[in-house]
């Protein structure tokens, strides 16, 4: 299994750990040399095993939206995951648990693209209309990382922390929200359990879109027409209970439930 | 049990805030029950009346059930809201009059009428004449913030300021509204108005039924502050502080030495 390249050796440990289900050590300190972009050029090797196993790509997610966040992982910049299509859920269904190894759940929006982005200096005037709707969503965060220890590298190289994500079936017009002050509300039995509103997302969901079409663009894999876009986190991230059901009300897109299965 | 001497406590609490004073919790032999806490924040209200102080309305407290478990308390709590608290909007308040204030974002209700009793969220609705959005500058008078749940009720649960922005006809749905507070410009503290039992709603039924059990009155033209949607900031002098509300707009202040 061991290879003398960092990159497949680290991409080897991530993929092992995400087969077994159990979660391995941080491979910072092998890519440490190489940054960030040796950080994503694991993920790149994971995405070509991924495509050539057959697997969709259907769009990103943005993560380390939220200043604590960054704060925490001392960095001052988001970071973006691949999105596949066996890795959408939808609305209520019973996510068995068995799919993740330490799962968390946060709230986000989810945007829909009606175009391809290509042009990696687009601007927020042309980005806007490029989207075709707005979905809620909660996206189940894992990591492959024993007990979520991660530096940067280990979350970009472990596909931005992506484990699955489950998606409302009420489309919303951009023009009819208020992106940066909707209300998200997060609940479990009733209780809210994550609280916050767009501005947690780099001020403005919208922000966080802008900077991976932008981003994307650059690396020459253009966000596509009809790709899901998940914004980043309106709140803060929560652990998943067995058994739970997570409700997220996001003011003017509607409602998200995801619903997960008992214990194994 | 002792016999507790509320007026002596609640003169003494009420020096406390007038002289921007921090003081000891009440532990061990000194400590006192949450029906006596009552009395005593009602000696302490008596003194402001005293002053010319009028009552223009009423605090909630612990209106988030994370706050509630981190008390270890299964209810919410209430303090008294005089017109010397009231900051103008865009005003600005003085560190010198506070012990540590904080800052937390909140919901304001306007009453048309008085509310008491049980009621439901509905019927407590249906009784409000605006809404608006709400900084309240919450300062305990015990040393370091720390305090039992019958020593913040005795210190008025807290209060000591509240800044109103412009009040808005009732008819937007309160239940999910964003609320960003800033300081200087830069978020603080995210949240929305669900962060508060819920619905902001439940903590004005919740305020109609303490009033009620505590023999207080909520009369036509009260405010009552909902209680905070996020955790408490610390406030210096310099800082100004904004909080917008979805669709119900902003308000803010200015803090000075």
């Amino acid at each position: 299994m061991s290879s003398n390249n960092p990159i497949i050796a680290a991409a080897d440990a991530l993929s092992a750990a995400a087969a077994s289900g159990t979660p391995c050590a941080p491979v910072k300190d092998s890519i440490a040399a190489l940054g960030i972009d040796g950080a994503y050029a694991v993920q790149s090797e994971l995405t070509r095993r991924a495509i050539a196993g057959a697997r969709t790509l259907v769009g990103r997610k943005i993560g380390l939206t939220s200043k604590a966040v960054q704060t925490q992982l001392g960095v001052d910049q988001p970071d973006y995951g691949m999105l596949f299509a066996d890795m959408e859920i939808a609305d209520h269904e019973i996510i068995p648990l068995s799919r993740f190894l330490q799962p968390r759940v946060e709230a986000e929006i989810a945007f829909v693209l009606d175009r391809d982005l290509d042009d990696a200096e687009i601007t927020l005037g042309k980005l806007i209309p490029a989207i075709a709707f707005t979905l809620p969503a909660i996206e189940i965060v894992d990591s492959r990382i024993a007990d979520w220890k991660i530096s940067i590298l280990d979350t970009i190289a472990d596909n931005a922390s992506s484990g699955a994500y489950v998606i409302g079936g009420s489309p919303a017009k951009i023009s009819d929200l208020d992106l940066r002050l909707c209300g998200m509300s997060m609940e479990l039995k009733g209780e809210p359990v994550s609280v916050g509103c767009g501005a947690a997302c780099l001020g403005n969901p919208l922000n966080a879109a802008l900077w991976l079409a932008r981003r994307m663009a650059a690396l020459g894999s253009p966000l596509k027409a009809g790709d899901v876009v998940l914004s980043g986190a309106l709140g803060p991230m929560i652990p998943v209970t067995p058994g739970a059901s997570y409700t997220a009300r996001i003011n003017g897109l509607g409602t998200v439930t995801a619903h997960f299965g008992e214990k194994a | 049990m002792m016999s507790v001497d509320t007026q002596r406590i609640g003169l003494f609490l009420d020096n406390a805030a007038r002289t921007a004073t921090a003081v000891p919790q009440f532990t061990g032999s000194e400590a006192f029950d949450l029906d006596a806490a009552y009395r005593i924040q009602q000696a302490s209200i008596a003194a402001r009346l005293q002053r010319g102080e009028r009552i223009v309305g009423m605090k909630m407290g612990f209106t988030s059930r994370a706050k509630m478990v981190q008390m270890g308390v299964s209810d919410m709590i209430c303090g008294r809201l005089t017109d010397a608290m009231l900051v103008e909007d865009g005003g600005s308040i003085r560190m010198a009059d506070f012990v540590h204030p904080r800052v937390e974002p909140e919901i304001a209700f306007l009453l048309k009428r008085s509310i008491r009793g049980k009621l439901t969220p509905l019927q407590a609705m249906d009784a409000v004449e605006a809404v608006a959005p709400a900084l309240e500058i919450i300062d305990s008078r015990y040393e370091a913030f720390k305090f039992s749940l019958s020593d913040v009720v005795a210190d008025n649960s807290s209060s000591s300021a509240f800044v109103v922005g412009a009040w808005c006809r009732p008819d937007s749905d309160l239940d999910n509204l964003g609320m960003v507070m800033s300081f200087d410009g830069r978020a603080e503290a995210i949240g929305s108005s669900a962060a508060i039992l819920g619905h902001p709603a439940r903590s004005l039924a919740a305020a109609a039924r303490l009033a009620d059990e505590r023999g207080l009155e909520l009369e036509a033209g009260s405010i009552v502050l909902a209680g905070g949607a996020t955790a408490a900031s610390a406030l210096r002098a310099g800082l100004h502080v904004s909080l917008e509300v979805q669709t119900l707009g902003f308000t803010g202040f200015s803090v000075t030495e």
